[in-house]
C-alpha cells in the first residue's frame, strides 16, 4: 500500500476521459481568461528569461549596463537603499531604489527571472522524466518491481523537499546547478506516483491487452500506449509543479543554499533585505513579488488546464 | 483486519522508508567535503587528539561499518553525539522537536481553521462573492512564499505597529522563571500565544490555501453525486444537504492531501525558524549542515521522516474511520 493511496480521490478513474483531445484543451483555455492571463504570463516570463541568458552569456550585461544598470557590479555612485522614486527620498533613475551596495533593485529583479524560470523549467523536467520512467515501469510489471520502486519512491517523499536538497547540496556543494538537479530529484516522487496511477488503469484497457496479445514488447507497448495515455495529468501537475519548483528554489536561495551572490536571484536578494526591513522595507517587497507574480501565473494556467482535461470539476 | 491490526500493519511497513531514509542520508552525509574533525579542531594540531576525537565519533572506521553500526544505534533510539554540541544528538532533537510540532501544529490550526468553512462556503455557493473571494485567496495562498509573508509579517505587524514581537518563540512549557518577562504561567502562555502568531500565519497560509482549494472542489463533486440529487428530489433542505449529507464524505480527498501536506509544513518550517530566529528543528538541520555535523544531519532528516510517516499512518486510519466501505488494509 503506497503512501497516499486513496488520491485518485478527486480525479476521474476512467482514461476514456482522457481521449477528450488537445482541440478540447486549446478551445477551454482559449474561453477561459485567467488560463489565458496565466499563460501569457509564463510567455513574458519566458520571454525575459531568455533575453537576461542571452545578455548574461553572449554579452556579459553589456546590455544591462548600456540601457541602464549593471545588475551585479556595485555602481560607482554608491547610493545604497534608496526607496522606490514614488517614496520621498526616491529617484526615477532607480524606479524601485537601490539595495544595500546602491545597485539599482528594478534591474536585479528583472535579471532575476532567468535564474528561477530556468530552474523551475529544468527541476521540473528531471522530475517528470525520472518520475515517468519510474512510475510507469513500477506500475506495468508490478508485483516486486512495483515495490521495490516504490518504497524507494516513498522514501525520498518521506523527507521534506527542503531538507533533502538542502542535505544533497551539502553533500555536492552550493550551487544553483545542484539545487536544480536536488530539486528535480525530489520531485520525481509526485511524478512517479502520479504516472504509476494512471498506468494501472490503462494496462486494463483492451487496447494495451490486445497489443500484449499480438506480441508487442513490453517497451514498446510502455512507450506508444500507456506513457503517451497517462500523459495529460503529467502535463497538469507539471505545470503547478514549476511554480511549486520556484518556490522551493527560492526557499533554498533565501538560506543561502541557491543562487550565490552576486548573481541576481530573488530568493537571495530576500535573505540580503533581511538586514534592512526596518530603514528599507520596500527593499524586501520586489523579489517576493516577483515570486508571486511568477508562482501565480503556473497556477493560473495550470488550473486553467486541469479544468480542461478533467471535466468533471467544471468551473 | 481490525483498527488495531491495521494500525500495527501501517507502522510495520513504515520500517522500510525509515531504513531507506537512514541509508540516503547516512551517505549524503558521508559524501560532504570537509573533515569535521578538522573544522572542530582547526587542521593542524596534535595527531594523538585528532585520533582520540576520531575514535570517540566512530570516524575511524570504514564506511560500511559505520553504516551498519548507525542503524543498529538508530534502531535503538540511539543517534550518535552531535559533532558541534558535544551532547547525544537526541537531546538536541528532544528539546527541539516540540518546537517545531508546536509551530507545524498551530499553522494547521490556522489553515484547516479557516479552509474548511472558506472550502464549504466557496462550493455551496458556487460563483457567488464568496466564491470568488476564497479562490483570489486560495490563489495568492498557494503562490506566495512563506518566507516573504514572514518578513512582511515582521516589517507591519512587528516594525510598524509593534504588535508582535519579530524573532523566538516562547515555549509554553517554561516555567516563569525561565521566560523573561513573565512571573506567573499565565504570562507565560500570553507572550508564548503571541511569539507564535505571525509564525504560524506565515507557515499556515500555504496550508490554508491548499485545503481551502482542496476542499472546495471535494464538496463541489459531492454535491454533484446522485445521492446528493436525490435527496435534493426529497425535498431536503441544501442547508441539510451540505450538513449531513455532502460534508462527511467530501472530507477524504481532503484529508489525504493534508496529510501529504504535512511534508511541505516541515520543509517550510526551516524557513520560517529562519526568518523568526525560531530554534527548531529546522534550524537544527541548518546548523548541522553548517557545522558538518553527520550525526546531527542524519538524526534530524530521520525525524524529519519520522514525523511526516507518522501524519501519513494518521491519515490512513483517519480515512478508514471516515469511510466505512474502506475495509482496512485493501489493496487498490
Amino acid at each position: 500500500m503506497a503512501i497516499g493511496e486513496h488520491e485518485n480521490g478527486t480525479s476521474s478513474e476512467d482514461p476514456a476521459v482522457e481521449q477528450v483531445g488537445w482541440r478540447h484543451t486549446v478551445t477551454v483555455i482559449k474561453r477561459d481568461p485567467t488560463a489565458r492571463f496565466g499563460l501569457y504570463l509564463i510567455g513574458l516570463l519566458t520571454l525575459v528569461a531568455t533575453f537576461t541568458w542571452i545578455d548574461y552569456l553572449v554579452f556579459d550585461y553589456a546590455i544591462a549596463e548600456a540601457v541602464w544598470y549593471h545588475p551585479e557590479r556595485d555602481p560607482e555612485v554608491v547610493e545604497t537603499i534608496l526607496p522606490p522614486a514614488f517614496i520621498d527620498g526616491g529617484t526615477w533613475a532607480h524606479p524601485l531604489g537601490t539595495d544595500h551596495r546602491g545597485r539599482d533593485i528594478l534591474v536585479r529583479v528583472i535579471y532575476g527571472t532567468r535564474i528561477s524560470i530556468t530552474v523551475g523549467f529544468l527541476s521540473t523536467a528531471i522530475g517528470m522524466v525520472g518520475g515517468t520512467a519510474i512510475g510507469s515501469v513500477a506500475g506495468y510489471y508490478g508485483g516486486w518491481v512495483d515495490d521495490v520502486f516504490m518504497r524507494f519512491v516513498e522514501t525520498i517523499y518521506s523527507i521534506p523537499f527542503l531538507v533533502l536538497v538542502i542535505a544533497f547540496m551539502a553533500a555536492f556543494g552550493r550551487s544553483i546547478t545542484y539545487a536544480m538537479v536536488g530539486v528535480g530529484i525530489a520531485v520525481i516522487p509526485v511524478f512517479a506516483r502520479l504516472i504509476r496511477s494512471r498506468v494501472l488503469s490503462v494496462r486494463e484497457t483492451d487496447y494495451v491487452e490486445a497489443a500484449r496479445a499480438a506480441g508487442v514488447r513490453d517497451s514498446q507497448i510502455i512507450l506508444r500506449h500507456v506513457i503517451p495515455n497517462s500523459f495529460a495529468p503529467v502535463l497538469v501537475q507539471g505545470t503547478l509543479q514549476i511554480g511549486i519548483s520556484i518556490l522551493i528554489i527560492a526557499g533554498l536561495s533565501f538560506l543561502g543554499y541557491g543562487a550565490q551572490p552576486p548573481t541576481p536571484d530573488w530568493g537571495q536578494m530576500l535573505s540580503e533585505s533581511r538586514g534592512y526591513m526596518l530603514p528599507q522595507p520596500w527593499f524586501s517587497i520586489w523579489p517576493g513579488l516577483a515570486i508571486l507574480v511568477t508562482v501565480m501565473g503556473f497556477n493560473l494556467f495550470g488550473d486553467g488546464l486541469q479544468d480542461a482535461i478533467d471535466p468533471k470539476i467544471d468551473n | 483486519m481490525t483498527l488495531l491490526k491495521y494500525t500495527l500493519w501501517r507502522i510495520l511497513q513504515t520500517v522500510p522508508v525509515l531504513i531507506g531514509i537512514a541509508t540516503i542520508t547516512f551517505f549524503l552525509t558521508n559524501a560532504m567535503p570537509g573533515d569535521p574533525v578538522d573544522i572542530m579542531i582547526g587542521a593542524d594540531v596534535d595527531e594523538a587528539l585528532e585520533a582520540a576525537l576520531r575514535e570517540r565519533y566512530g570516524l575511524d572506521r570504514p564506511v560500511h561499518e559505520r553504516y551498519v553500526i548507525y542503524l543498529i544505534n538508530a534502531a535503538q533510539g540511539d543517534f550518535g553525539l552531535s559533532i558541534h554540541y558535544g551532547a547525544p544528538v537526541i537531546d538536541k532533537i528532544i528539546e527541539r522537536l516540540p518546537v517545531t510540532m508546536l509551530l507545524v501544529g498551530s499553522a494547521y490550526t490556522f489553515g484547516l481553521g479557516l479552509a474548511i468553512p472558506l472550502g464549504v462556503l466557496s462550493a455551496a455557493r458556487r460563483n457567488d462573492w464568496i466564491d470568488h473571494l476564497s479562490r483570489v485567496v486560495a490563489l495568492f495562498g498557494v503562490s506566495t512564499p512563506s518566507f516573504w509573508i514572514g518578513l512582511l509579517l515582521i516589517i507591519v505587524f512587528s516594525f510598524h505597529l509593534g504588535w508582535f514581537p519579530s524573532s523566538d518563540l516562547v515555549r509554553p512549557w517554561r516555567g516563569p522563571a525561565a521566560v523573561s518577562g513573565a512571573e506567573t504561567w499565565i504570562e507565560v502562555w500570553y507572550l508564548s500565544a503571541r511569539s507564535l502568531v505571525l509564525p504560524t500565519i506565515a507557515l499556515g497560509t500555504l496550508q490554508m490555501a491548499a485545503a481551502t482549494r482542496i476542499e472546495r472542489s471535494s464538496m463541489i463533486e459531492t454535491l454533484q453525486t446522485d445521492y446528493v440529487k436525490l435527496a435534493r428530489g426529497y425535498g431536503v433542505s441544501e442547508q441539510t444537504i451540505l450538513r449531513r449529507h455532502a460534508f462527511r464524505p467530501a472530507q477524504l480527498p481532503v484529508i489525504t492531501i493534508v496529510g501529504l501536506n504535512v511534508s511541505t509544513a516541515l520543509g517550510g518550517s526551516v524557513l520560517i525558524e529562519t526568518v523568526f530566529n525560531i530554534n527548531g528543528m529546522g534550524r537544527l538541520i541548518i546548523t548541522g549542515i553548517q557545522t558538518l555535523d553527520y550525526p546531527l544531519i542524519m538524526g534530524t532528516t530521520l525525524f524529519f521522516g519520522l514525523i511526516f510517516l507518522v501524519g501519513v499512518i494518521v491519515t490512513d486510519i483517519s480515512y478508514a474511520y471516515i469511510d466505512p466501505r474502506i475495509s482496512y488494509g485493501d489493496r487498490e
